[in-house]
């Protein structure tokens, strides 16, 4: 992550990784989750936060959650059904729970179906936000498969010398195994800027880089400012543009990759296009699995990683920087960490905490 | 594709698609490959130059494959092997022949096991070029079925805040089908311009964007200006940090990952003689949900992108595979436009081959 979004170390609390789940858990229960799936859900967070995605922690989101189930929008309690299976592949009805406590179970769906046939895609319709989609890669990437994970849901990005938002952030994760080296795990959103770092910076009052959001009649912002007062998102309104930005840097990739993503999700779960009809706050899902011993020797695989995530670190910086990181090093890094010093949070977090957990009956979050 | 990179009107000669894919095949046929495979060559290098994607058609890459025919670099009729096999997976080893040439058995092979178990992925090692891969997608969403392919080959791009290049430009393509809208094809190199292009902007004397390629040191060039002559290294999507080229090095990881390493070889990066190896994954629809119904679906979305209204200067909106599709109409009506450098090109390797001449329109 940039330095510009963390969190100001005057401003900041440190809570420990076992505290967090607790309180995540016991306010999922009092959400009306069941306790399995609210401590399913509290770990995903939780690593999420551990990890150094403060964007896709508890910060952001959660509150979205608690509000979804306290407004009914989302089932604290589904009854997910299987729409269609094969032996390789299933669609799944979430009956609108919350997707970052159904996708663990989907995940090891897709895990199971690619050690039966080699791969496994199971696509989730119905279903609430995903959260960070790279932890339920890794999920696959520590049972020697690779795994790829999608989600689509709200339109918040325009299309390429559009003028009105189309496509959500629609982030794509990949993580694969290695022996030695911390494991490959990326995830990112396929707008420039995911939509979480916006209400982010707002937060941490960061700026915005050129290439991060249009003007409200579809024009790229080129120049760096802070983020805008008026309304984000829709019809008249600021958006995000693709990766890449303009059209000569390429945002037509991030934009054909945010179409790909949306019929990886939503077409093959057969669900219709947040563009086409908005069903918010419902979302589409992708989990796949690719099992490596299919492919190849599990541990040549692995010995292939080590070479060459070693070789990515080892690579000389050009001028100006220290290092050169593959994606998912910086995050084992801060897992370590945040495993020994706690998770840093936002004041501004840890007063939401104590409020909700007031009103929810729930003892307050501990800080460290 | 930007227009400074189309062929300048007084640098054009048009040729007739059914032509070209005679002349191709015919050269390929000299080199030693079979019939059949020379006409599915043909139609892989002819289809993209009807697609109007030049970078990826007869232009700039014919000439080399014949190169390697003739200099043994890849076998005109391999025997490729079956390394490892599931009923949803297959690793090939491609016995060093062309990707162009094997692209299409192995997504067939591919669709097959997808028709089986509803998902078919197969990985290929020790292969050639593929050429322009979304050749590859397009074969399954022909079939009904949501294709996707992608290569691995030279090293070109450097990662985020490196100095050297680790990996190439690992294209990803992606082809759905649709039932009144062209299909959706997607086909896009994960650095923010496909090296090609470069070869191309010299070619017809256009400049380069800021973020396309960096300095010697690994600093990304910020500044429009000519393309280098000499060696260069490309950015990943994205061109700076702060822009996210860390995303567009994060999708040419996962390249790497589900073609080298899924193939079981190792990268580029880390054993240099190596060629090039692919991933071909075949999603069934009718194994996820009603085909139909899938392809209505598709059909309201791309109308509903095409139907956007544009940002101020622009005309419309499009998706991937749409200006394709109209230029394909276009060019089967009235010929393929090719720089007469390549016409010159075609008139020394046809005598040199004994070939029958390319006829011109």
């Amino acid at each position: 992550m940039l330095e510009r979004f963390h969190v100001p170390r005057e401003q900041e609390v440190r809570v420990t990784d076992a505290a967090l789940r607790q309180t995540i858990t016991d306010l999922f229960v009092a959400c009306g989750v069941p306790t399995e799936d609210a401590a399913t859900g509290a770990e995903v967070l939780t690593m999420t936060d551990l990890r150094g995605v403060e964007t896709h922690g508890v910060s952001n989101m959660l509150r979205a959650y608690v509000d979804w189930f306290r407004g009914g929008q989302l089932n604290p309690n589904p009854k997910q059904s299987i729409v269609k299976e094969t032996p390789g592949t299933a669609t799944i009805d979430g009956d609108r729970g919350l997707g970052v406590i159904q996708g663990t179970a989907a995940m090891q769906m897709a895990i199971d179906k690619a050690r039966d046939v080699g791969v496994g895609v199971v696509t989730m319709r119905n279903s609430g936000h995903l959260g960070a989609v790279g932890h339920f890669s890794m999920q696959a990437a520590q049972q020697d498969m690779v795994g790829i994970c999608l989600t689509a849901m709200s339109v918040l990005v325009l299309p390429t010398f559009g003028a009105v938002p189309r496509l959500g952030t629609n982030p794509i994760s990949i993580a694969a195994p290695a022996n030695s080296e911390p494991f490959l795990l990326y995830d990112a959103a396929t707008s420039t800027i995911a939509g979480n770092k916006i209400a982010l910076a707002r937060r941490v009052r960061a700026d915005m880089e050129p290439g991060w959001i249009a003007d409200p009649d579809g024009t790229p912002i080129m120049e760096e400012r802070p983020v805008p007062e008026g309304i984000m998102y829709g019809l008249g309104a600021y958006n995000l543009l693709p990766l890449g930005g303009t059209r000569e840097q390429g945002s037509h990739k991030g934009y054909g990759l945010g179409l790909m993503v949306e019929v990886l999700t939503t077409l093959l779960a057969g669900g219709i296009p947040s563009m086409v009809e908005e069903k918010p706050p419902l979302a589409s899902h992708h989990f796949a699995a690719y099992n490596i011993a299919a492919f190849d020797d599990v541990e040549h695989f692995k010995d292939s990683m080590d070479r060459m995530l070693q070789t990515l670190a080892e690579t000389p910086p050009a001028p100006g920087h220290e290092r050169v990181i593959y994606p998912g090093l910086p995050e084992a890094e801060s897992e370590v960490d945040r495993r020994a010093n706690g998770i840093p949070l936002h004041r501004e977090v840890i007063d939401w905490f104590n409020r909700t957990t007031d009103e929810l009956g729930v003892s307050r979050l501990e800080t460290m | 594709m930007l227009e400074r990179f189309s062929v300048r009107a007084e640098d054009q000669v048009l040729v007739d698609h059914e032509a070209l894919r005679r002349t191709v095949a015919d050269l390929f046929v000299a080199c030693g490959v079979s019939d059949d495979d020379a006409t599915a060559g043909a139609d892989v290098l002819v289809t993209a130059d009807l697609r109007g994607v030049e970078t990826h058609g007869v232009s700039n890459m014919l000439r080399q494959y014949i190169g390697w025919f003739r200099d043994g670099v890849h076998k005109p009729s391999p025997e490729w092997t079956i390394v490892h096999e599931t009923r949803g997976t297959a690793t090939i080893d491609g016995d060093r022949g062309l990707g162009i040439l094997q692209g299409g058995p192995a997504m067939q092979l591919t669709i097959e096991k997808a028709r089986d178990v509803g998902v078919g992925t197969v990985t290929m090692r020790n292969s050639g070029h593929l050429g322009p891969i979304g050749h590859f997608a397009y074969q399954a969403a022909e079939q009904g079925m949501v294709g996707m392919c992608m290569t691995a080959s030279s090293l070109l791009i450097v990662p985020t805040f490196g100095a050297l290049p680790r990996y190439g430009t690992n294209p990803i393509a992606f082809a759905a089908p649709a039932r009144s809208q062209p299909f959706m094809l997607f086909d896009a190199a994960m650095s923010t311009v496909a090296s090609n292009k470069i070869g191309l902007a010299r070619r017809v004397g256009a400049d380069m964007e800021p973020g396309w390629i960096a300095e010697p040191d690994g600093t990304p060039v910020m500044e429009e200006r000519p393309a280098p002559s000499g060696s260069f290294s490309l950015l990943p999507l994205g061109g700076t940090r702060e822009q996210g080229s860390h995303k567009g090095y994060g999708l040419g990881l996962l390249v790497e990952v589900m073609t080298t390493l899924l193939a079981g070889a190792v990268p580029r990066m880390v054993e240099r003689d190596t060629k090039p190896r692919h991933s071909f994954i075949a999603y069934n629809v009718a194994a996820f949900t009603d085909l139909d119904q899938f392809k209505d679906t598709m059909d309201q979305m791309l109308q509903t992108l095409t139907e956007t209204p544009p940002a101020p200067g622009h005309e419309r909106v499009l998706y991937p595979g749409l200006p394709e599709h109209e230029t394909e109409m276009q060019r089967r009506a009235n010929g393929i436009p090719l720089h007469r450098e390549v016409i010159d090109w075609f008139s020394g390797i046809t005598s040199e081959l004994s070939v029958a001449p390319l006829v011109t329109l």
